[in-house]
């Protein structure tokens, strides 16, 4: 097989599968996640959208099937295989810890500390203090030592993107982001969405919402009783032939 | 909505306020300001009523500040593990019973002619040991916290009065041991300041360190926490160990304090921890609280009991004034943290 390197996808999905117990919750996938591409992970209830994002995200092991990324063969069996591949997953519920400050959260689990593992709290406050002015037409935060539980559901979600962003990852996993936020917020997400691709930032954006979906996706993948059952461009497709898909099936 | 002031009109951008008023605000923002105010008023009137009334009310004379110094470290010891292990959203039940085991596990070995500095070590493993028992046995079996720890001191005090008996077994270190843990310069003691010590020690630890980071993570929302990738399994059997490791810190410095250990020792410890850590602040929930709240709870606590002492209610009286002060103080810190 001739990869190559610079045009391979960021991910490849090869015959992935998941099994729980006798239910195959995933049987034989094949996705390409590509470089600066928003793709929509459609699909009904129960069609294994979230079993796929936790298999990426590596909380979830698979059954079957194989990784490539960037055209190397890869691994992900963990959360830390996925955060090496440079894989951000943003939860519907917010993966945030409430009672915390936002920089604590910013750097929960990659703290930055001295070798004793003294935080190095000054540093990481100054650096939320840039990360929120950067996103900031998103979250409208800009207090470091706010608790996140004070915050609302649109700007946790900013700050949980702010901070996949900020730890370099190269494709960001959203579930269900905007199933908790007002409709402005929303609207922020999606656009922030589509600025992170055009700054080389990929998303694979789960929703039931077609119209979201439509308003930001490249490409879709529609899937069905855990089997993939279509994979089209945005310009080939419309909203009535999605929803013709999804519900077909 | 947002609490800083600084930017609601969108204009000013980065704002680091000056130290004091940084450093006042971020106090504020701790939970345990409230309860430190509180101790600080009762201190107050304390020593006012002790000024006026120096006969009738002997609240600043040296003996009675002895004892309160003496005192304090006791329950003080034990809530710092028990906050730690609260913070990161677990209970133990059995560190009444864990400080009289280890109490007796030192005493023994003393006895039968171990060195000391061997004694203390054996001890402390133990708390340890039974700390990482209790986390091991709720996480493994996903059982909460408070069941496995109830079981556990039930069956600890069960083992205690096997090994013991009822008798009272004696504890007679070397002089230096005395004077390390219990001796006293003027009217400090030496236990209370082994006690400011491990209380700058867990402010470290929580406020400071990545570990304490963890902590409060785990306990504060124990899934998103898994999620970003922090070991939850490993924080919490760290905080088990350290709710066991002090309540052994304290067993120890206690039986050197009164020279010999007595099986009821200890008895009610593990509520009263619990109580001093929810007057200080810490959320039964788990995620909330600080080192400092907790020395602050552990004070008022003792406080209370020597006012009470002091002014010779019966010994009754005691419990049911740290009941209404735990009650009192959680209403407070409630109505606190929603007007916040």
């Amino acid at each position: 097989m001739i990869s190559n390197t610079h045009d391979a996808p960021l991910l490849r999905l090869a015959g992935v599968g998941k099994i729980y117990g006798r239910t195959a919750a995933l049987s034989d996938v094949d996705i390409e996640i590509r470089k600066n591409e928003v793709l929509g992970l459609l699909g009904d209830n129960g069609a294994g959208k979230s079993t796929l994002i936790k298999i990426l995200s590596g909380v979830l092991p698979r059954s079957s099937g194989t990784f490539e990324a960037g055209g190397h063969p890869a691994d992900i069996r963990s959360r830390h295989d996925s955060a090496a591949l440079g894989i951000e997953t943003i939860y519907q519920d917010i993966a945030l810890v409430g009672p915390m400050p936002i920089w604590r959260n910013m750097f929960l689990a990659r703290e930055l500390c001295s070798r004793l593992g003294f935080l190095r709290c000054a540093e990481m406050r100054r650096t939320t203090i840039e990360i929120l002015h950067r996103g900031v037409e998103i979250s409208g935060v800009d207090d470091p030592d706010a608790e996140v539980a004070s915050l609302s559901g649109g700007q946790m979600q900013a700050v949980a993107i702010a901070r996949a962003v900020h730890f370099r990852s190269k494709m960001l996993l959203l579930d269900e982001p905007t199933s908790a936020l007002s409709v402005r917020e929303t609207e922020n997400v999606l656009k922030y969405m589509v600025d992170l691709r055009d700054e080389g930032v990929s998303s694979v954006f789960v929703t039931h919402n077609l119209y979201h979906a439509f308003q930001v996706c490249d490409r879709f993948v529609v899937m069905s009783h855990g089997r993939k059952v279509a994979d089209v461009a945005k310009k080939d497709t419309s909203i009535e032939a999605l929803t013709r898909l999804i519900v077909a099936h | 909505m947002k609490k800083t002031g600084v930017a609601m009109d969108g204009r000013e951008s980065v704002n680091i306020p000056a130290w004091p008023f940084g450093a006042s605000k971020a106090f504020l923002r701790d939970p345990a300001a409230n309860i430190v105010i509180i101790l600080l008023i009762v201190q107050l009137v304390c020593i006012v009523a002790g000024m006026l009334w120096p006969d009738d009310f002997r609240y600043l004379s040296a003996l009675n500040m002895k004892t309160l110094l003496r005192s304090i470290p006791q329950i003080g010891f034990i809530a710092i593990g028990v906050g730690i292990l609260m913070i990161a959203g677990e209970f133990d039940l059995s560190v009444g019973a864990t400080f009289t085991i280890s109490s007796l596990t030192l005493a023994m070995l003393h006895g039968a002619g171990i060195p000391v500095a061997l004694c203390v070590l054996a001890a402390l493993s133990l708390g340890a040991a039974i700390g990482l028992v209790n986390g091991f046995l709720s996480l493994r079996f996903a059982i909460p916290s408070f069941i496995v720890t109830l079981g556990t001191m039930m069956i600890l005090r069960g083992a205690i009065l096997f090994v013991s008996g009822t008798a009272t077994i004696p504890f007679r270190p070397a002089p230096w041991f005395d004077m390390l843990l219990t001796g006293e310069i003027g009217f400090m003691q030496a236990q209370f300041i082994w006690l400011v010590a491990f209380t700058l020690g867990a402010w470290a630890l929580l406020s400071r360190h990545r570990i304490g980071n963890h902590l409060y993570a785990v306990g504060g929302n124990r899934a998103a926490a898994n999620a970003i990738g922090v070991e939850v399994l490993r924080t919490k059997l760290f905080a088990f160990a350290a709710a066991g490791v002090m309540a052994a810190v304290s067993g120890i410095v206690s039986t050197t304090r009164v020279s010999s250990v007595s099986p009821i020792q200890g008895q009610g410890l593990e509520l009263q921890a619990i109580a001093a850590c929810v007057i200080g602040g810490l959320a039964l929930t788990g995620g909330r609280g600080s080192a400092l709240g907790i020395f602050a709870g552990a004070f008022l606590i003792y406080t209370v009991q020597n006012v009470l002492l002091l002014v010779g209610a019966p010994g009754y009286y005691l419990e049911a004034f740290i009941g209404m002060v735990l009650v009192a103080a959680v209403i407070a810190n409630g109505i606190m943290n929603k007007r916040a």
